[in-house]
């Protein structure tokens, strides 16, 4: 079972990118606007807790993961790493023993590999930059012992092949096995297994778990895919335009959600032999409006068919529905 | 799972240098490039060897303007000089200038080209009109306000860096003048692949900037700067004739420009002296056609989805 202890800790996160602002509109002094990505976000993962960040795209999803990557730059908030605080780090040097414990899987691995690195090249790359071994030696038995665990086996066939010779299966393998290498605490995973074949996606998601369980990893899953995200996930947060709308056990958001935005991620979700038995609210209508222009009052409303008067003029707070349940709907308790 | 630790060697230098060249080889345009290059290269090695020392006005050996023949078998010029052996006296320093200016211009333009797309922002913008400014400079006009500039300070006789100082001028100002095309074509190239994910994944694993420029964004801008380094040895070759034509070459030294020069001012294409124009200017073609031919087979070689799997 997951240690208590936090290992990450997202404090009221938010990022903002500014919208430029043309010639016209500065000199009639409009404001600059801002695409509001991530909208203050407060996430917990504990030390081997699997946590699965489910939203549709446009979400934030993906910027989330690139904060916690120190891929890009919060404008609000803070980021603390085992209650240290990350959000102002930068610089790879003073970035190195962060890395060294979080690493990161990538949606595209065919685009998360660099064409002209064999696969030997990729794996040894965060052992060399994060200067985790002294010698070729050491360095050729972490590395087959990466690919190994990432399931490519025997490694050594795969040492010298060029991403473009291997399958896309064996593409995420090796991303996985990059991450891996330097044995790290927490793996953000974004999307790993959406551009795969379904009959490869359990192979991937047991290696994933199995780090887990073998080595007491934290995973960040990030998925628009809720079914999965149940599948894999110890707690589940629900993310719709940047706010987190709903986070529980997987259980909870998936068998008793009350959110009526989780809710209807469920009923979307296509299952074999109909739909028999599910929670009666109708299908989502239109699209998520954009970051850069917010709904007033609760995100939601303009799609949810529950709204009411209160729900256009306040934002709900997250509303605690049941124990570790919280969910941002009026409606909620 | 984890019973499979393989022994790695890492491959060795000469291991890695016969596979590249395994590679190269296999196209019949690089062996062809390669060949004709390497002849040139062993002329401009020995040519007093192979035609004696360089003749002048003085010296020569033959009459006016004649027609290739079993003693001159290129024909002779307007001074009676045998065209062969000015062609053969040229090739050093036709290839010495192009080569010179070319690496001058490629390491100045990646360099700054790369650096600018990378880093971007403010650096990008200083770096980018820096480079306008070169682009727009026409190198003739440069050539002519640096001449006499080095050649009061230095004299005629002087050297630099081993150079006589017009020569070195000449290198100079078509290194300084043709790597801003370098840069422009760099950077643009930078500015797609930095966007890669690859990159984000480099830094995320806890590359450094300058890792990944030299690890990640340099070999995949070889083919660029391979393909572009065998056009700017071809256009050096071509300011060189012009910068000769218009009299900033050496004239002690004549290259292939400086003979075309002398033979466009001889009148040789009105007095059908076909020989006089063509050797100089077949070497010109030859010498342009093979690094042409050597950038495209380098290209092939250093790009892995291009190769053909055993």
């Amino acid at each position: 079972m997951p240690d208590t202890a936090d290992i990450l800790r997202l404090e009221s996160l938010q990022v903002h990118f500014p919208i430029q602002r043309g010639l016209f509109d500065r000199v009639l002094g409009r404001p600059a606007g801002a695409v509001r990505a991530v909208d203050g976000i407060d996430l917990n993962i504990g030390r081997g807790e699997i946590v699965a960040l489910v939203g549709e795209s446009g979400s934030g999803k993906t910027t989330v993961g690139r904060v916690i990557t120190k891929l890009a730059q919060p404008t609000g908030g803070r980021l603390l790493f085992e209650g240290r605080n990350m959000t102002a780090e930068r610089g790879s040097s003073a970035l190195r023993p962060y890395r060294h414990r979080v690493q990161m899987i990538f949606q595209d691995a065919y685009q998360a590999l660099n064409p002209r690195h064999t696969v030997f090249d990729i794996v040894a790359e965060p052992l060399r930059s994060l200067r985790l071994v002294d010698n070729v030696t050491q360095l050729a038995e972490r590395v087959s012992k990466a690919l190994a665990a990432a399931g490519l086996n025997p490694a050594g066939d795969f040492f010298s092949r060029f991403p473009h010779e291997l399958s896309g299966g064996q593409r995420q393998r090796v991303v996985i096995a990059g991450a891996l290498a330097v044995k790290p605490e927490l793996i953000i995973a974004d999307e790993p297994v959406s551009m795969l074949d379904v009959s490869i996606r359990a192979q991937i998601l047991q290696v994933l778990v199995d780090l887990r369980d073998k080595h007491n990893m934290a995973l960040l899953f990030i998925t628009h895919d809720l079914p999965l995200a149940w599948l894999i996930a110890d707690r589940i947060a629900v993310l719709y335009l940047g706010k987190l709308v709903e986070i529980g056990s997987a259980d909870e958001i998936t068998f008793n959600p009350r959110h009526p935005y989780t809710v209807a991620l469920r009923n979307a979700t296509p299952q074999i032999g109909g739909n028999a038995g599910r929670a009666v609210l109708p299908a989502l209508q239109g699209e998520v409006p954009s970051a850069a222009r917010v709904p007033k009052g609760c995100r939601f409303h303009p799609r949810c068919p529950l709204t009411f008067d209160r729900c256009k003029k306040e934002e709900p707070p997250p509303i605690e529905v049941g124990p570790q349940h919280l969910s941002a709907c009026w409606l909620a308790k | 799972m984890s019973e499979s630790i393989v022994q790695y060697y890492p491959r060795s230098r000469t291991r890695a240098i016969k596979a590249f060249l395994g590679q190269f080889l296999g196209h019949g345009g690089a062996r062809l490039g390669l060949l004709c290059l390497v002849f040139f290269v062993a002329v401009a090695a020995v040519p007093t060897f192979l035609v004696g020392p360089l003749q002048t006005a003085i010296n020569a050996t033959g009459d006016f303007l004649m027609p290739p023949s079993g003693e001159h078998l290129l024909g002779t010029d307007e001074v009676g000089r045998d065209v062969l052996n000015l062609v053969v006296h040229g090739a050093r320093i036709s290839l010495v200038i192009a080569l010179l200016a070319t690496v001058i211009s490629l390491v100045v333009g990646t360099t700054i080209g790369m650096t600018a797309g990378y880093y971007g922002g403010r650096v990008d913008v200083w770096l980018m009109r820096l480079t306008d400014f070169f682009f727009v400079m026409p190198s003739f006009v440069l050539a002519l306000v640096i001449t006499p500039v080095v050649l009061e300070v230095m004299g005629r006789g002087g050297e630099i860096l081993g150079f006589r100082p017009s020569l070195f001028v000449i290198i100079v100002v078509i290194g300084m003048t043709s790597w801003a095309f370098v840069a422009r074509i760099v950077r643009s190239q930078t500015l797609s692949l930095k966007e890669r994910t690859f990159i984000d994944r480099a830094r995320v694993v806890g590359s450094s900037n300058s890792s990944i420029m030299v690890r990640h964004i340099l070999p995949n801008l070889v083919p660029q700067i391979a393909a572009n380094g065998a056009l700017v040895v071809a256009g050096a070759i071509y300011v060189e004739t012009s910068l000769s034509f218009l009299g900033l070459g050496d004239p002690l030294q004549p290259s292939w420009g400086t003979l075309l020069s002398l033979a466009q001012r001889a009148g040789a294409a009105s007095a059908g002296a076909w020989w006089y124009l063509a050797a100089p200017g077949v070497c010109v073609l030859s010498v342009s056609l093979s690094f042409v031919l050597i950038g495209n087979a380098l290209d092939d070689t250093f790009n892995p989805r291009r190769r053909v799997i055993p």
